[in-house]
């Protein structure tokens, strides 16, 4: 027989997976860790729009704080979202794609057409009144991202479940005596995780865009600094135009939204890749 | 259960699949997959079950394990009633250990995913065979030196074994929930010849050491002449003869068995005797013909076969045929 070749052997040689996982390392790092050692910028200086110096590495905005330490800030907020809204839409979609999938009557015609409708909701509008009805925070915020992602997780799982659901080994399963409950929460979704994985960190991608649009949009949390907050002064400022430009104000927090949902998706499909045992050799 | 009485008694047992339908207004149509067939099966016995693909065998297998509902008739199951394992739920718990089953095809029957020692041990903590995890390892690696595969396999993926050593991996992960009756639905079909070899005589060994009764299914009538005790051959979701295995080697058995016995490759380079080929293909099981079932391919048939279905005679002590014309007395 071969040599055994595991999960992390095969991880650590993929080359996209570890540039995908370091980066989301170093922004959850960031994002934990930053927060504690620099403070939360607030108030205002006299340091106004200073370009990139020894003082402040990214410059400064139109009030004087640090462009970086707001970076930092942004980067905790940006995964508090996410991640929130990634448990939640797995926590609705998940399930309801399994039952979809694997059942066979009115229940998975429901789930469906529940789906079906949902995704042809128009997210944005929708999310804009919610976010302006339900007032402006970031639980709001990462509660209308879960609403509004998880039909593409359950139509993902239920793709993948319908496959899996005609394969002996599922056959196998029940005339073995295994509950249907556990042949579906275990047998099916062990199955279907890769591309639900990849899913679920494209939902998390996807979440830091949709947050910065909403911030940008003056929906987010006024209270938090996010990069969509930053981007909202920025912009409200004239920054992108004015002349001459403050770059760095509005460069690297768009650069840093660009760098977070690449590296989720690096992540995301060098998992895909390395969770079939198949795959590996 | 009277002593010496069947362990396990099929009565009329009938599938029919439903058509999708094309149209609205259109009949039902049903695909006649396994239609009134009775057999018993006695302790210790094996028993095989022959016949073409699409004949019903393997669905015939699914309905008495209650993996696919039936449509009408009785299993009975140490004299009581187990139709789709409609029983209370400790029973069914029972059922399941019991009656267990080994599939076809040993690279779709094991979860990719799943390494193999936890997928033998999670049935037998599931139907309580053992009563922790400790004695499930113990227990599943004691049978995986019995099938002859090292025990070090414990820990490993199924994509890393042989089909030979799959099948294996399925015998186990079958006897580990010790069961009564094995029904091995062409379990050695999707092997080669030499691997086929080795599978059968552990079929023949665990036989022995476990007391275990065996429903064989198989299209290769040497596989199936080889391992039973007695054969039931089916043809198109009918069964056309219960013989013991000698007995189906008479002139008295039916024209669809001596195809098959005359299709069995022989290793001699004597002349071979006259082989009889049969004409097309099964027919389709949605509008099987009239009269009897094999009417269309017979070579012996007669212009009342196309009219009338045939009923089972016994033409020798158990040996039963779906054809008049082996009665005798003619």
């Amino acid at each position: 027989m071969k040599e055994r070749k595991g999960f992390l052997y095969c991880f650590v040689r993929n080359r996209n997976g570890m540039i995908g996982f370091i980066g989301v390392m170093a922004i959850v790092l960031i994002g934990f860790v930053g927060p504690m050692i620099i403070g939360k910028p607030s108030g205002y200086t006299t340091d106004i729009l200073l370009p990139p110096c020894m003082e402040h590495p990214l410059g400064t905005d139109n009030i004087g704080l640090d462009i970086l330490s707001e970076l930092i800030w942004g980067a905790r907020t940006s995964l508090y979202v996410s991640l929130l809204a990634m448990a939640i839409s797995g926590a609705i979609g998940i399930p309801l794609g399994l039952i979809c999938g694997y059942t066979r009557g009115i229940l998975a015609d429901i789930i469906d057409a529940a789906i079906d409708i949902f995704m042809t909701l128009p997210m944005l509008p929708l999310m804009i009144i919610m976010a302006a009805v339900m007032g402006t925070s970031i639980i709001n915020v990462a509660l209308i991202l879960g609403i509004f992602s998880w039909p593409q997780l359950a139509r993902v799982t239920k793709n993948s479940t319908l496959k899996i659901r005609e394969m002996q080994y599922i056959e196998a399963a029940s005339c073995l005596g295994l509950s249907q409950l556990r042949i579906l929460f275990k047998h099916v979704l062990l199955n279907a995780s890769g591309p639900v994985f990849v899913n679920m960190t494209l939902v998390m991608a996807s979440a830091v865009l949709t947050e910065a649009s909403l911030s940008f949009l003056g929906l987010g949390d006024p209270d938090s600094w996010s990069w969509g907050t930053i981007l909202k002064r920025a912009w409200q400022q004239n920054a992108v135009i004015s002349s001459p430009n403050p770059w760095w104000w509005w460069l690297m927090p768009s650069l840093c939204v660009v760098v977070y949902v690449v590296c989720f998706n690096l992540l995301g499909t060098a998992l895909n890749d390395c969770l079939n045992p198949k795959g590996r050799e | 259960m009277e002593k010496g009485g069947p362990l396990l008694k099929v009565e009329h047992l009938t599938k029919l699949f439903p058509v999708k339908k094309t149209r609205f207004f259109e009949e039902q149509r049903h695909v006649h997959a396994v239609e009134d067939v009775s057999f018993e099966l006695y302790e210790g016995e094996t028993l095989g079950i022959v016949g073409e693909s699409g004949s019903g065998k393997s669905t015939l297998a699914r309905a008495i394990l209650a993996l696919t509902k039936v449509t009408s008739g009785t299993v009975i199951y140490r004299g009581e009633d187990i139709t789709d394992f409609r029983v209370p739920p400790a029973k069914r718990k029972l059922l399941h250990s019991e009656l267990q089953m080994i599939f076809q095809d040993p690279y779709a029957s094991l979860n990719p995913k799943i390494k193999i020692g936890e997928a033998i041990c999670e049935p037998m903590l599931a139907n309580g065979q053992a009563r922790n995890h400790d004695e499930a390892v113990k227990k599943t690696r004691h049978l995986l030196e019995i099938v002859g595969l090292r025990a070090e396999c414990f820990d490993r993926f199924p994509h890393e074994f042989s089909g030979g050593q799959r099948q294996r991996i399925g015998i186990v992960r079958a006897l580990a929930v010790n069961p009564r009756v094995l029904f091995c639905d062409e379990s050695v079909s999707a092997l080669d010849v030499s691997v086929q070899a080795q599978v059968l005589n552990l079929f023949n060994a665990l036989k022995k050491e476990f007391n275990l009764t065996y429903v064989f299914i198989g299209h290769d009538l040497a596989v199936i002449r080889y391992i039973s005790d007695r054969i039931l051959v089916m043809y198109l979701g009918k069964v056309m003869e219960i013989a013991r295995y000698d007995q189906l080697f008479s002139d008295r058995a039916h024209p669809y068995t001596k195809a098959l016995v005359s299709a069995i490759p022989e290793p001699s380079t004597a002349a071979r005797k006259e082989r009889i080929i049969l004409e097309g293909d099964i027919p389709s099981a949605v509008n099987p013909p009239e009269g009897c079932r094999f009417c269309q391919r017979c070579f012996m048939a007669r212009p009342e076969c196309f009219e009338v279905e045939p009923d089972f005679y016994e033409v020798e002590p158990g040996h039963f045929v779906r054809c008049p014309y082996m009665k005798g007395g003619e």
